[in-house]
């Protein structure tokens, strides 16, 4: 009994310097920001804070601002999901089958993933300068230069490369690792089965990455979600709007305009949805290991 | 006084309605070794897990040098201990791995350095002195798993199944080790194992245990020869004692084949009153040669051989006899092969008696 | 066994992805190769394969370099943010590790319930939450001061996850041992466990750095000016002077970059198993 209790008294003590931590940083901001999420609390005068009830929801719906900027997301995600999740797949398959340079490769398609943020925004707004190296190259080409973060059309998108860019090397390594860990003898045997590459690829590769794909592209939708450094640091969210994200609305709102009760209501929000894509990876994942399992206990 | 004591210590986990370990009393003499064995899940482990502190004890008393040590922390209990695993501290040397505790206990490094130069010495760990654990053989982290007990001076010895890491050839080395050691070092010393035969070779007195319960203490030839009940009987002992299950009649017993044995009459007076028995006889208690076979003639049977196991220095025989697959166990001259037909005895007064029921054994002075 | 017709598509597989491999490189080759030139002559170069070329090794080649370094407080920067990196991989390999260690292999009331709690704390997005940290550190008053900054960095959901999977494999042997040794709770945590995980510290650690060094949300809320900034700020404020040029942004960006890149160097092996350990645990 006595050294039961002196176990757990050892336990809160190891736990609870993270428990105070987590206090104070999360779990408080968390209910703050509900809290503050049905109030117009105004940082710059916290007095005049009313209890006003779903108002902030509605008015989200209605905010012009917020409205684009939740469009101006979604398309990043559709362009960027494709792009970033196929590249990585593809990626390594390729350097999977390749036998010279592999190390090369895996660091080559890597290394913009260890550069910051800053600094690949940074960077890209001198290849996507006007008289920049992209449209000296493209001119070579006999394209004619194009306006890239400088056009409401283009910003986004040209955002939207950058990122998968600098984040596909990310997911190829996840890839990677998937395509290691397929027991080798499934293709012993389906070589014995007079199987193609192309058979192999559809029958053995691509089931056994399939929970792999659905965390990959669900990671890098929730990822792409959350896009706000690179329009900070390129466009300003400009131009018109075009490269306003939800985060940097709530970034705005919250930190510039002192919106607090605003900012709150937009991060309760977003945080809902962002859980819901996680709820949803999570249940689409573990009923294929289920079934699976499943499937082997059949068959004994 | 005992050096050691247990007292009706029960062991219960939560969530169990079963103990885990059911009234287990002994007392331990100064520099005895007791061997507790047993099955797996007989409670062995818990219970010296129990002295060591690393389990609470439910309910009863443990009593080490004359004082209640219920409560007290492992490291307080004046004990040291070599686990199953070894245990070893992956990070450290052999000599970090052996003075680590020492050099807890604030000893002196002058004096650390000593103890740790004899532990390493007579351990034959001195060329491995700078290793790490990860570099060294099954059996060499076992010697250092030893050196870190033996170092510390304690004066009692715990001993987690230490052997059962390792291939069958260096068990039977390390037996003879660990025996020397126990003798020359003179610490009491509690070795759990569930082999018998380390049991029955190294200890002075061994508990057997099941499901819980303590099934009979004794020392080791005294198990063999006077089992208290059917389990012990067929515990200890290898290749296990034949059982049949027979009748008793007037004359001797029948077996559940219909093959009737006529027993003398000292041993038959050991039945009356029962109907029903087991009859549990070792294999080296059937007799293939003739001078045997003469003075037992009327317990003579026959039976075909349907395997046999050559050891070398002595052979097993199977055959079909009473019901079950009986196994003789003779010397390497008597060779017999698969098919052949065999005239055996079984000496009677080598016959141990179970009741039917309690599986407990039938002696005559009951 | 490997055809020749393998051997020979390999080969041209080979050679088909080391040019794509120089197609995506091509930014941060151009990165390198300008930063070494006055704007004059990456203007010049820009119609040719020059771009990609650094110029030779003359007298002037390191100007952009020397320029940012002494009209700038860019050093500074840099050490700022590998003088929190160090506290943070230090303060978080010990709150983490402690509680990921309590979770793991000490009873204590609500056990299971914490590490629940844990696991859904990690998918929080912390973007949301990143206004009322700085509401908290402002009302702390510590706004512009290097506390603000670290403190609510330290604690980390997925270190603790992180830290628990692997101390949960610890045999329990050892502790007891350990324990007959003398060697207490807190002794055994620093002197056993994290040893004996040093890959996973390894791997807890070189992402905090990598963390801190890229970290641009917080550090941009947190410090307002001055001495204190983090590179990443530092660069920010840096290029987005009017009177930097081409040349010396790139120079700034390619500094950086350069620790990223040793820590990557040295650490690929604990990069690549934290990043497939993303995917396993999911996947």
């Amino acid at each position: 009994m006595k050294r039961r209790k002196s176990e757990s008294l050892m336990g809160m003590a190891f736990f609870g310097p993270a428990l105070v931590l987590l206090t104070i940083f999360l779990f408080l901001p968390m209910v703050l920001t509900l809290v503050f999420s049905f109030t117009d609390f105004f940082a710059l005068n916290p007095k005049l804070t009313h209890f006003t009830g779903l108002e902030n929801y509605i008015q989200i719906f209605e905010d012009e601002d917020f409205r684009q900027a939740f469009f101006n997301t979604v398309k990043f995600v559709i362009i960027i999901v494709p792009l970033q999740g196929l590249g990585a797949l593809g990626l390594a398959l390729l350097i999977d089958k390749v036998s010279h340079c592999k190390k090369y490769f895996k660091v080559a398609f890597f290394v913009p993933v260890v550069m910051s943020l800053a600094v690949v925004s940074t960077l890209w707004i001198q290849i996507y300068s006007p008289e920049g190296i992209l449209n000296s190259v493209l001119g070579v080409m006999g394209i004619s230069a194009q306006p890239f973060i400088n056009s409401a059309s283009q910003a986004l998108p040209s955002i939207a490369v950058m990122s998968a860019w600098q984040g596909v090397g990310y997911q190829m390594i996840i890839f990677l690792g998937g395509i290691q860990a397929i027991n080798p003898a499934l293709y012993e045997a389906a070589e014995m089965d007079h199987a193609t590459p192309w058979q192999k690829f559809r029958d053995i590769t691509l089931p056994e990455l399939k929970p792999l794909c659905i965390f990959v592209f669900i990671t890098i939708t929730i990822g792409a979600f959350r896009m706000l450094v690179q329009p900070m640091v390129m466009t300003g969210g400009g131009p018109s709007h075009s490269t306003y994200t939800v985060v940097y609305d709530i970034y705005e709102t919250g930190t510039v305009n002192w919106e607090i009760g605003l900012a709150s209501t937009m991060a309760i929000a977003f945080a809902f949805f962002v859980m819901i894509l996680t709820v949803i990876q999570t249940i689409l994942t573990r009923d294929k290991e289920e079934k699976d399992g499943n499937k082997k206990t059949k068959k004994k | 006084m005992s050096y050691v004591e247990l007292k009706n210590i029960c062991k219960k986990y939560k969530g169990n309605d079963k103990n885990s370990v059911t009234d287990f009393n002994l007392e331990i003499e100064e520099k005895e070794f007791i061997a507790f064995v047993g099955p797996s899940g007989c409670g062995k482990s818990t219970t010296l897990r129990m002295i060591a502190g690393f389990e609470d004890i439910t309910s009863g008393d443990l009593l080490i040098g004359g004082s209640r040590m219920n409560e007290t922390a492992p490291a307080d209990r004046g004990i040291s201990m070599v686990f199953q695993n070894y245990a070893l501290y992956p990070h450290m040397t052999v000599e970090k791995n052996i003075s680590y505790g020492l050099k807890n206990m604030k000893v002196p490094s002058a004096e650390i350095q000593r103890k740790v130069d004899w532990a390493v010495e007579i351990l034959g760990l001195e060329e491995y002195r700078y290793r790490k654990p990860k570099n060294l053989s099954g059996g060499q982290r076992q010697r250092v798993a030893l050196g870190r007990a033996i170092v510390k001076n304690q004066k009692l010895f715990l001993m987690d199944e230490p052997l059962s890491n390792l291939d069958t050839k260096l068990r039977v080395s390390m037996r003879n080790e660990i025996s020397k050691l126990h003798r020359s070092l003179g610490s009491t010393t509690i070795y759990v194992t569930h082999d018998q035969v380390e049991a029955m070779t190294m200890a002075d007195r061994i508990v057997i245990m099941k499901d819980g319960v303590v099934q009979q203490v004794g020392k080791p030839m005294e198990l063999y020869e006077h089992p208290i009940n059917k389990f012990v009987a067929g515990f200890i002992g290898s290749p296990q004692m034949n059982f049949y299950d027979v009748k008793v009649d007037g004359e001797g017993i029948v077996f559940s084949d219909g093959k009737k044995m006529k027993l003398p009459d000292a041993v038959k007076g050991k039945l009356q009153g029962y109907d029903h028995v087991v009859m549990g006889i070792r294999g080296e208690d059937i007799k293939l040669d003739s001078s045997n076979m003469e003075v037992y003639a009327e317990c003579r049977q026959k039976a075909v051989i349907d395997n046999t196991e050559i050891m070398g220095n002595e052979n097993n025989l199977y055959f079909q006899f009473g019901g079950i697959t009986s196994v003789a166990r003779v010397s390497k001259y008597e060779v017999s092969q698969v098919g052949d037909e065999i005239d055996f005895v079984f000496m009677p007064h080598k016959m141990h008696f179970f009741d039917a029921k309690t599986e407990l054994a039938i002696t005559a002075d009951v | 066994m490997v055809t020749r017709k393998q051997k020979r598509n390999n080969w041209i597989l080979t050679i088909v992805l080391l040019i794509a491999s120089l197609f995506f490189l091509f930014p941060v080759i151009w990165m390198l190769a300008n930063s070494f030139k006055p704007d004059a002559a990456i203007t010049a170069d820009m119609n040719s394969l020059r771009a990609f070329v650094p110029p030779i090794l003359n007298g002037s080649f390191l100007e952009n370099y020397i320029t940012v370094l002494t009209n700038t407080n860019f050093i500074r920067y840099m050490c700022n943010t590998l003088f929190y990196a160090a506290v943070l991989i230090v303060l978080g390999v010990v709150v983490n590790g402690l509680a990921g260690y309590a979770l793991a292999k000490i009873k204590f009331p609500f056990r299971e319930r914490w590490l629940m709690i844990i696991m859904l704390l990690m998918i929080v997005p912390m973007e949301t939450i990143i206004t009322i940290h700085f509401l908290i550190v402002a009302k702390l008053g510590l706004l512009n001061t290097v506390l603000g900054y670290i403190l609510p960095m330290i604690v980390n959901p997925f270190n603790i996850f992180l830290f628990r999977q692997v101390f949960v494999s610890l045999p329990d042997d050892v502790y007891e041992a350990a324990q007959l040794d003398r060697c207490g709770p807190l002794k055994y945590f620093f002197t056993m466990v994290l040893p004996m995980s040093k890959s996973v510290v390894a791997t807890v650690s070189v992402f905090t750095f990598l963390n801190v060094w890229n970290d641009y949300l917080w550090p941009s809320l947190v410090f307002t000016s001055g001495d204190l900034l983090s590179a990443q700020i530092g660069l920010n404020a840096i290029t987005s002077n009017d009177n930097t040029t081409t040349g010396q942004t790139l120079a700034v960006i390619t500094m950086v970059t350069i620790p990223v890149i040793i820590i990557y160097s040295f650490f690929s092996k604990q990069i690549v198993e934290g990043v497939i350990s993303t995917g396993s645990k999911e996947g």
